[in-house]
């Protein structure tokens, strides 16, 4: 028995040492060179056209000469597709990210473990183990109010203001199942008050009517901004600073615990490209990619490149974080998703 | 070898026997009907192959799949499940009723009376097809917000905190439906009844019958055909329909079978697919029921033909003092339609983010939006490819269809089936059918994934059910004597087709290609699940804008967007009007 346990620890080391080698083999020159003989690079990419897919996606073409054709679809429309794709042999992406479809596709044996060597440049935690992801940039998730209809000093600050009988119909939400809806929240509520409790207390907040809208949460922000309803729970606080910027009345909320997750990117396996994927992702992780993000009014993954608005992170001492990998939260959604279903539709 | 064959005389038609020539004819249209049958067969057969199987299928532990019907029995037990399909029923019907009631009086109104400002419905039917869906249907939730401009005034005006309007709910639902239909049912039944023999109306006029006995017993009896098909046809897109029931039913909490297939399907990472499957299979139980007494009632063609070998110009009904009411019916839809949900655009499009009108938000006024849309210089090639697409699916399906049309009403063998096959694709969700697509493209050989001809490919087999729907209700009006007196001259049947049967359903065919073309060009679900990296089309364009906030550029693409769709929609209506009334020599 021991012996076998041996082997094991062993054979997790060779793993390791191999992705060290990889690592460092692969940064340098040489990629390079490789990127540009392959010419371009497909990325399935969750994030914002205009705000962030495009600016990148030109810069790293003038820094490398090599082309960047991304596909823009939600984390679910990139899970189907790359699942489609790589059943069929067809594996067109090289590179793809979200916050959850890179734990869902290493079952199917669909993404390559690889991941750049960022010379500890960022956080361990923002590198999978395994080399599956890395990631890019953190999402905060909390109340999101329209400033004109919740006046200053009248916000809910804890899940239990939440309850008040003043915000009864004037709550909104995205019902699916993912990290910012309905999931998302009922989630964070759980893990801080643990079963019981939190099952209470959402059977309590389901007597106050929350519309659940198909859309994504920067549309119920959208709402919220229009007037349709005065709050919106499990936005990403940035969207929040973004629409204000712009003169919007929109703010967030710092309640504690707030769920925070990282936005990932993975390179796919057997990608057509190899060389440029894993240049896309190095560039992304950079110290210039993650500036981009920064630009964008996105939380940057390195801790060198502050946010514009540093109060959105956890850290700017505003609110408690809950934190949650891509893996953990691919296994405990669908039970949040059953408690959706079962207590607020 | 084949030059010696086109070399080779052909048998004369004309000195051919009379018997003989009837032979070969029915044969030409066997072959006809087995080639067309074979070309709706590979469109139709995958999607509904991955449908079935993956309805009754769960992949097992090991990736091997198994037999399960516990999809059906999930759907069953679904908290809720009676409610929503009660739901999907009263909304479909009332939907279906609300748009063939103002479609059918405006396309009344125009084609058979003489009431002023015709050229208005006409504008508000072009415009509003070539306004995207996901527009329009914001346009009118602007407006009828609990935030917007109605209720607001109401606030103001009244003093109090409520709102006058509650639109999240299904009477809301069934209005912005019905609203959405009704250009539909406008251009198909106005296609019917111009064709219209009016003699039979002048006819019971000269047997004493009012014009409210005329309508009622000649006119609305002669249309039943077109408005039973169009009927079904609304109801059944309302049954399918996702995107008002999730934007006005569900924040009211309103449930229907669609938006609870959408809400298993976002339960999972991927969607759930086998369950939107399984209800698909469902729905194509019900729909192949309504089929099935539609056949029924549309057996005896016949009966309803309109068309004759007689020559006849058609009339139109003096409406005298009720021109007046007449006039303010089609304005007041021009402005329900067109005029209020292009205010509330316009004025979305001019705002760095929406809000509802107000001196502060007009301070904001900016023209950011339209330069961001004429900047990006990828609009361009989204644009060319839309186009190429929506060109080609609609002129492919036209040509399918029509023939499909005139082989089932001639009652051609087989012929049913091959309207069966080709109306089925109507019970494929958007998603289901993008899948299906998908799946077919990747296990196939040939290098066509990720190209635009799969968007194509796609849209065919999607609009083929509007296609024989428009071409149906043409053809059911031509009268088998018109190609009996071609047959009878020496033409072969497919001749026949061409010379008489093709021009005389021009009018329909080229409304339907229309429409096609328009809904190609403005549909969401399929380019963005098809489309690859370099075939991304305006939809994909436009779905990003709305998924993210950017509801205001949005607006101002979509109008443009509308503006131009609106100029090819004129010209070839104009083209289309032209080619029409040159059959009935209206000049």
């Amino acid at each position: 028995m021991p012996q076998r346990r041996l082997h094991q620890a062993l054979a997790a080391a060779a793993i390791v040492l191999s992705f060290w080698a990889q690592g460092a083999r692969a940064a340098g020159p040489a990629l390079i060179e490789a990127a540009r003989k392959e010419g371009r690079v497909v990325w399935y990419t969750t994030q914002i056209i205009n705000q962030f897919a495009r600016p990148a996606a030109e810069a790293f073409e003038k820094k490398y000469g090599v082309k960047v054709d991304y596909v823009r679809t939600d984390s679910n429309d990139v899970a189907l597709r790359m699942l489609n794709e790589g059943r069929a042999g067809r594996v067109q992406a090289d590179v793809f990210d979200g916050t959850s479809a890179a734990a869902r596709l290493r079952k199917e044996n669909l993404v390559a473990q690889w991941a750049p060597d960022t010379g500890g440049r960022l956080p361990a935690n923002a590198i999978d183990p395994g080399g599956y992801w890395i990631a890019t940039n953190l999402y905060v998730l909390t109340p999101g109010i329209n400033t004109d209809l919740v006046p200053k000093g009248s916000e809910p600050r804890t899940f239990d203001d939440l309850l008040n009988p003043k915000w009864n119909g004037r709550i909104a939400w995205n019902s699916s199942a993912t990290p910012s809806g309905a999931g998302g929240f009922i989630g964070t509520v759980l893990t801080e008050m643990g079963e019981d409790n939190g099952r209470a207390y959402l059977k309590k907040l389901a007597g106050q009517d929350i519309a659940g809208l198909q859309t994504a949460a920067r549309q119920v922000l959208d709402q919220v901004i229009a007037g349709e309803y005065a709050m919106a729970l499990n936005i990403f606080n940035n969207h929040a600073v973004i629409s204000a910027n712009k003169g919007a009345p929109a703010a967030w909320i710092a309640m504690s615990p707030a769920m925070t997750i990282f936005s990932v990117v993975s390179l796919a396996k057997d990608a057509p490209h190899p060389n440029a994927g894993k240049l896309l992702i190095e560039f992304l992780v950079s110290e210039e990619g993650q500036k981009l993000y920064r630009d964008a009014d996105y939380m940057p993954i390195d801790p060198a490149v502050a946010p514009r608005e540093p109060a959105l992170r956890p850290d700017g001492g505003k609110f408690r974080a809950a934190a949650f990998t891509p893996e953990e939260i691919e296994m405990r959604m669908p039970k949040w998703s059953a408690i959706y279903k079962e207590l607020f539709r | 070898m084949p030059a010696d064959a086109s070399i080779a005389p052909k048998p004369a038609a004309g000195r051919a026997g009379f018997f003989e020539r009837a032979q070969t004819g029915a044969r030409d249209k066997r072959a006809l009907g087995l080639a067309i049958g074979a070309v709706l067969c590979a469109l139709v057969l995958p999607p509904m192959f991955f449908l079935l199987e993956g309805s009754v299928t769960i992949a097992g532990p090991g990736g091997a799949a198994r037999f399960t019907l516990e999809r059906f029995t999930a759907i069953f037990q679904q908290k809720g499940f009676l409610q929503s399909a009660a739901n999907s029923f009263i909304f479909a019907a009332g939907s279906a009723a609300l748009a063939l009631l103002l479609g059918g009086l405006n396309a009344w109104l125009v084609e058979r009376t003489n009431t002023p400002f015709k050229p208005l419905a006409y504008l508000t039917t072009i415009i509003s097809m070539g306004t995207p869906y996901v527009l329009y249907v914001s346009a009118w939730l602007l407006l009828l917000a609990k935030s917007g401009p109605i209720n607001s005034w109401y606030r103001q005006v009244t003093g109090s905190s409520d709102v006058l309007i509650n639109v999240y709910g299904l009477p809301g639902m069934i209005l912005v439906e019905g609203l959405l239909w009704s250009p539909l049912v406008f251009l198909l039944l106005g296609a019917t009844l111009r064709n219209f023999n009016p003699e039979l109306e002048e006819a019971a006029r000269m047997s004493g019958a009012g014009a409210w006995d005329t309508l009622r017993r000649i006119t609305f009896r002669l249309s039943l055909p077109s408005i039973l098909a169009l009927s079904m046809l609304v109801f059944i897109r309302a049954l399918e329909a996702f995107e008002v029931p999730a934007l006005v039913g569900l924040p009211g909490r309103v449930h229907v079978l669609t938006t609870d297939i959408y809400d298993t399907m976002h339960l999972t990472m991927p969607p759930d697919l086998g369950s939107a499957s399984a209800l698909s299979v469902l729905l194509l139980i019900v729909v192949s029921i309504l089929l099935y007494f539609y056949g029924r009632m549309t057996r005896s063609a016949e009966r309803f033909a309109t068309i004759t070998g007689k020559s006849f110009r058609p009339g139109r009904l003096d409406l005298g003092i009720w021109r007046v009411p007449a006039a303010c019916a089609l304005i007041l839809n021009f402005t329900l339609l067109l005029v209020l949900p292009a205010i509330i655009l316009l004025w979305a499009s001019l705002l760095p983010f929406y809000t509802t009108f107000s001196w502060a938000a007009y301070a904001r006024v900016t023209s950011v939006n339209y330069q961001n849309v004429f900047q990006s210089s990828r609009y361009l090639s989204l644009l060319a490819n839309t186009l190429v697409i929506a060109v080609v699916a609609a002129t492919a399906v036209m040509l399918i269809a029509s023939l499909t049309a005139w082989l089932t009403v001639r009652k051609a063998p087989g012929a049913k089936l091959l309207d069966q096959l080709a109306t089925a694709p109507l019970v494929f969700p958007g998603i289901v059918l993008g899948v299906g697509v998908m799946q077919l493209f990747l296990n196939l050989p040939i290098g066509l994934y990720g190209t635009i001809w799969i968007i194509v490919w796609a849209f065919v087999i999607n609009y083929m059910p509007y296609g024989v729907r428009y071409s149906f209700a043409g053809m059911l009006q031509v009268h088998r004597e018109l190609e009996e007196a071609a047959a009878v001259s020496g033409a072969a049947p497919l001749t026949g087709f061409r010379r008489i049967v093709l021009p005389l359903l021009s009018p329909s065919l080229i409304a339907g290609w229309l429409f096609i073309f328009l809904l190609a060009t403005r549909v969401l679900s399929l380019p963005v699940l098809l489309s690859g990296p370099s075939s991304q089309t305006m939809a994909v364009a436009m779905f990003d804008l709305w998924g993210n906030g950017q509801g205001p550029e949005l607006a101002a693409l979509g109008l443009l967007w509308s503006l131009a769709m609106t100029c090819i929609a004129v010209t070839f209506y104009a083209v289309a009007r032209r080619s029409g009334a040159g059959i009935h020599g209206q000049g």
